[in-house]
Order: structure tokens, then C-alpha cells, then sequence
């Protein structure tokens, strides 16, 4: 069963690293003074969702759920958030790499291209997205039913096994 | 009882130096340990500790004992055990503290030869401390039960005598102590008993509270929490966005006169205002995506049809993302703006039709934003994630899931 302090320290972690996530998001073009801050901002940020997906599995290989081989119906009810970090990662990676391929030499010049821009909408289209999608499984795994069995869990069970 | 217990010392006194018969050696150990020094206190004419356990026996069997081994002396005298029977039912008046709760008297202990034996006060005092922790979390009216009894003082010595039978060590008045000891680290410490009285019943409280604080409890506050946000999001974003245009109108001038004005004026606003639209607009999302729980699209989906405010709110705050995403590129451009150095990025012929699109998105944007935030507030306190996540059926929600998995 999930302890309440361990729970509450684990999804301070996870709120904390959104919020960075977040903040870099938003604030990252404002602070290009030098291409090294934006360099290490983005690595931090990209550490950051790696983390945060290692989080979120290591939640799920502590439900009951998972433990008693249903990893199937895990997926089910959490895919979204599965693909969409994953799609998110990808996502932030390239546009981080491209803007620093772009900005190394003149970080504080305008080099927007259109495919530049595209990126741009995408990965922070995705970053809300990923914010929402992510924050909504973070929350629901606090549910007690995860970690305990059920009938319905019982139920599952018995239709995977058919 | 006194006067009754008299004779028997005299006698003792007269024949000191008697050979007592061999006792078997459970009763050897045990007895003198148990109440050693009560017996000098209490009765000062003891004359050795040898014979203290013939002192508290009634003088009826004194006399008729002679000098019989106590091991026939019992077989002889079948009353002597229905008195300690009759003793065990009685509530042991040597307790200092209340906790005389139990009906077999935890006073006593049964030594290996089955006799009863009045432990000393070491051995009772940690019975309450014992007690009252165990009570604590269940039952908070043993707090009260801290307290005194009159009926646990003993103020009469003498009928305090009368109780006692053989092999108990005689107790003396005692009087209600203002201290208990607890142990804390191992260590008896002295705790005053009205402020344990009042800890254990804060104690109470908090071990009530705590079994009902779980990580459900934890996530639905974190919900609220950030329902909260999202709802001050909500108001800013939209006070922001007209903020924004108005500002940008007034700088333009009637029919986007005065384009240049707007720009240099508004040069060093343009990325940071840019910045907070997307931190504004990303939580309002967020927040209104939490109220018609978008992670389930059948739901989100049948909402929106049915022009449910809060699923338009929801889509009109992605639109405005969406739009405000795009100019992203323009607002860099308004960035850095300088024009002095007119030649590369702002060509006096491109500064209006760069700008109008801008000008009008955030038209857009405003509109868009300040609409969804009245769309909230139609049904403000609207939240499916927290009815659906939170308050749903436990069978219901999985199996929805793998229906919709083929």
C-alpha cells in the first residue's frame, strides 16, 4: 500500500519538475543572453520529463495493478500520458537541439525559418498537452484502488486469463 | 487485624533464632524480593527477613502451624486459598493510580508456586503508562480516566489490613500523586498528569485525523490546488489579454497611424508579454482541460456538442494557445526592433503588413480569452475530473477501458 508521506514527496517532485518544464517553456527565449544559459536550461529541462517518465513508471510498477500482471490494462488507462511524454520528449530534444544549432553563434539575432516556427507551436502545443496529461495520471494514482485488491481488479483478471 | 497480628510478633520475638523447615526454593527467591522493604517500613519489630513470610498470615494459622513445614501448612488449612480468591476479586487497594480497570486485579502476580504475590512499585508502575498508550488511539475517554478515583486512595490504614491476607505486603495510606511516570528512551520519566491528560486527547485528535488522510485525500487537495490556480489564471489571463490590445491600440493611433510609435513603445514589452500570455494560457488550459476531463474523449467530446460553456471554454482556450503560439516569430521580431538599422529586419514597407496580422491576433487572442473566462464563469464550480477520477464507480471506469481498447 502507498504510504501518504511517500505519495506526497513524489508528487511534490513531479509538480516541482512541471513547473520547471513549465517555466522554461515560457521563459527560455527571454533569457539568451549567452547561448550557454539557454544550453543548460534546456538540457535541465530535458533531464527533467526523462525523470519525470522514470517517475511515473516506477508509480506504476507500485500499483497492485501491475504487480498482479495486469500491465496491459495499466496501459490501457494511462496511455495517453505514455505516448504523449514520449511524442513530448521527442519533440522538446529537437527543437532544443535545433535552436541551439540555429543560436549558437548569435544568440540574441532573429533566425526564425518556418520549419523553426512549426516546431516551436508543436513542442509547446504538446508541452500544455503532456502538462495536463501528466499531472492528471500523477494525480490519479494517488487512488487507494490501484494498490489493493478489488473485485473489478479480480474481474480483469479473469478476462485476460480467458 | 492489628491486634489480631500482635501476638504472633511476640511470639516471633521470643524465639528468634528458630529453624525455619526447609521451603522449597521458588518460594525462597521469590517472596523476599517482592517486599522487602515495605515489610521493614511498615512493621519496624521484624526480626528477621526470614520469617516475614509468616507475618502476614492470620494468627488462627500461626498458632496452629507449631513448627510444620508451610507446604503441609497449606494442605492443612484449605481456607487460606479461598481467602486469596476472595482477595483477587477485590479491587487492590495498593494502587496509587486509577488504572484499575481490569476485573482480575493486574496487581497481583502468581508466582511459579501459584501464590499470589504483591509485585512492588516498581513493577506496577509501568502499567499505566502501558495502558495509556494503548488506549490512545481508539478510545479518547481514557483520557479522563488519567485522572484520580477516590475509590484508589487509601486514607484508612487499617482497612487497608483487613484486605490483606497472607504474602501480600502490607501497604500504607497513599495519596493521589501528581506526577506519572511514562517511559520515554528507555527511561522512566516523571510527566505531570494534567498535561499528559491534555496530550493524550490532543493525541486523540490527531490519530483520528491521520487514518483518514490518504493519498486519494492528498491528490484531490493537489486538484483543488490547482483548480484554484487555473481559476486565478483564468481572470488574469483575460484582464492581461485586454490590457494587451488596449495598449496596443492606443500606441497605433486612429487606423494604425503611427505604426512606428507602436513599435518602438512597445519593443521592450513584446517577448515578456508574449512569454506570460503562454505561462497564463498554458495553465488556464490546463485548468479548464482538469473541469471537462479531456483525457476522456467520449465525455469531452459529447460536451462540446452539446455547447456545454465550460468544453467551449476549454476549446476556445486551445484556439488562443494555438494563435498565440504562431506569432511567436513576430513578437521576436518586435523584439529587436531597432531603427536605426532599418535595413535588414524592419523595411519601412514591411513594418504594417508584418504588423496587422500581429495586431490582429491579439485582437483575437483577447477575444477568445476574455470569452472563455466568462464561459467559466457561467459554471464555475463545474469539475469532471474530480466527480469522474475521484467519485466514480469502481467497476465502471476499467472496464470502459478495455471496451474501448479493440
Amino acid at each position: 500500500m502507498l504510504q501518504t508521506s511517500n505519495y506526497s514527496l513524489v508528487l511534490s517532485l513531479q509538480f516541482l519538475l512541471l513547473c520547471y518544464d513549465l517555466f522554461v517553456n515560457s521563459f527560455s527565449e527571454l533569457l539568451r543572453m549567452a547561448p550557454v544559459i539557454q544550453l543548460v536550461l534546456f538540457i535541465i529541462q530535458d533531464i527533467a520529463i526523462l525523470f519525470n517518465i522514470i517517475i511515473i513508471f516506477l508509480m506504476f510498477f507500485n500499483t497492485f495493478v501491475f504487480q498482479a500482471g495486469l500491465v496491459n490494462l495499466l496501459f490501457h488507462k494511462f496511455k495517453g500520458t505514455i505516448i504523449l511524454t514520449s511524442v513530448y520528449l521527442a519533440l522538446s530534444i529537437s527543437l532544443h537541439v535545433w535552436v541551439m544549432n540555429v543560436r549558437w553563434k548569435d544568440s540574441s539575432s532573429f533566425r526564425w525559418t518556418n520549419g523553426l516556427q512549426t516546431l516551436f507551436v508543436f513542442q509547446r502545443l504538446a508541452a500544455v498537452l503532456y502538462c495536463y496529461f501528466y499531472k492528471r495520471t500523477a494525480v490519479r494514482l494517488g487512488d487507494p484502488r490501484f494498490y489493493q485488491d478489488s473485485l473489478w481488479l479480480r474481474k480483469e483478471f479473469m478476462q485476460v486469463r480467458r | 487485624m492489628r491486634d489480631d497480628s500482635g501476638p504472633p510478633l511476640e511470639e516471633d520475638k521470643a524465639r528468634p533464632p528458630r529453624a525455619l523447615p526447609p521451603v522449597p526454593s521458588a518460594i525462597q527467591d521469590e517472596i523476599p524480593l517482592s517486599h522487602p522493604k515495605k515489610k521493614k517500613s511498615r512493621t519496624k519489630s521484624t526480626p528477621a527477613p526470614a520469617s516475614s513470610e509468616g507475618l502476614a498470615e492470620p494468627v488462627v494459622n500461626r498458632r496452629a502451624e507449631g513448627s510444620e513445614p508451610p507446604a503441609a501448612e497449606l494442605k492443612e488449612y484449605p481456607e487460606a486459598p479461598v481467602q486469596r480468591k476472595q482477595k483477587k476479586i477485590r479491587p487492590p487497594p495498593e494502587l496509587e493510580t486509577s488504572f484499575t480497570e481490569k476485573p482480575s486485579s493486574p496487581s497481583l502476580l502468581r508466582n511459579e508456586n501459584g501464590m499470589d504475590v504483591e509485585p512492588r512499585e516498581e513493577v506496577v508502575i509501568p502499567k499505566p503508562r502501558r495502558k495509556a498508550k494503548k488506549m490512545q488511539p481508539a478510545e479518547p475517554q481514557y483520557a479522563s480516566e488519567l485522572g484520580v478515583e477516590d475509590e484508589d486512595v487509601i486514607t484508612d490504614e487499617q482497612s487497608t489490613l483487613e484486605h490483606h491476607s497472607r504474602f501480600t505486603a502490607p501497604t500504607g495510606v497513599s495519596q493521589p500523586v501528581g506526577k506519572i511516570f511514562v517511559e520515554k528512551s528507555r527511561r522512566f520519566q516523571a510527566a505531570d498528569r494534567s498535561e499528559l491528560i491534555k496530550t493524550t486527547e490532543n493525541v486523540d485528535v490527531s490519530m483520528d485525523m491521520k487514518p483518514s488522510w490518504t493519498t486519494r485525500d492528498v491528490a484531490l487537495s493537489v486538484h483543488r490546488a490547482f483548480r484554484m490556480i487555473g481559476l486565478f489564471s483564468h481572470g488574469f489571463l483575460a484582464g492581461c489579454a485586454v490590457w494587451n490590445i488596449v495598449v496596443i491600440c492606443v500606441l497605433a493611433g486612429d487606423q494604425f497611424s503611427n505604426v512606428s510609435n507602436l513599435l518602438q513603445q512597445y519593443k521592450p514589452l513584446a517577448y515578456p508579454f508574449q512569454s506570460l500570455l503562454y505561462l497564463l494560457l498554458a495553465l488556464s488550459t490546463v485548468s479548464a482541460f482538469d473541469r471537462i476531463d479531456f483525457a476522456k474523449t467520449s465525455v469531452a467530446i459529447r460536451n462540446f456538442l452539446a455547447l456545454e460553456p465550460t468544453a467551449l471554454a476549454s476549446f476556445l482556450y486551445f484556439t488562443a494557445l494555438t494563435l498565440s503560439l504562431s506569432q511567436q516569430m513576430t513578437s521576436d521580431r518586435i523584439y529587436l526592433y531597432e531603427p536605426s538599422v532599418n535595413g535588414s529586419l524592419w523595411p519601412a514597407e514591411v513594418e504594417e503588413p508584418v504588423l496587422m496580422p500581429w495586431v490582429i491576433v491579439n485582437l483575437v487572442v483577447a477575444l477568445l480569452v476574455g470569452l472563455a473566462w466568462l464561459f467559466l464563469s457561467y459554471r464555475p464550480g463545474m469539475d469532471l475530473s474530480e466527480e469522474l477520477m475521484f467519485f466514480s464507480d469502481v467497476d465502471e471506469y476499467p472496464e470502459r477501458g478495455v471496451k474501448a481498447s479493440p
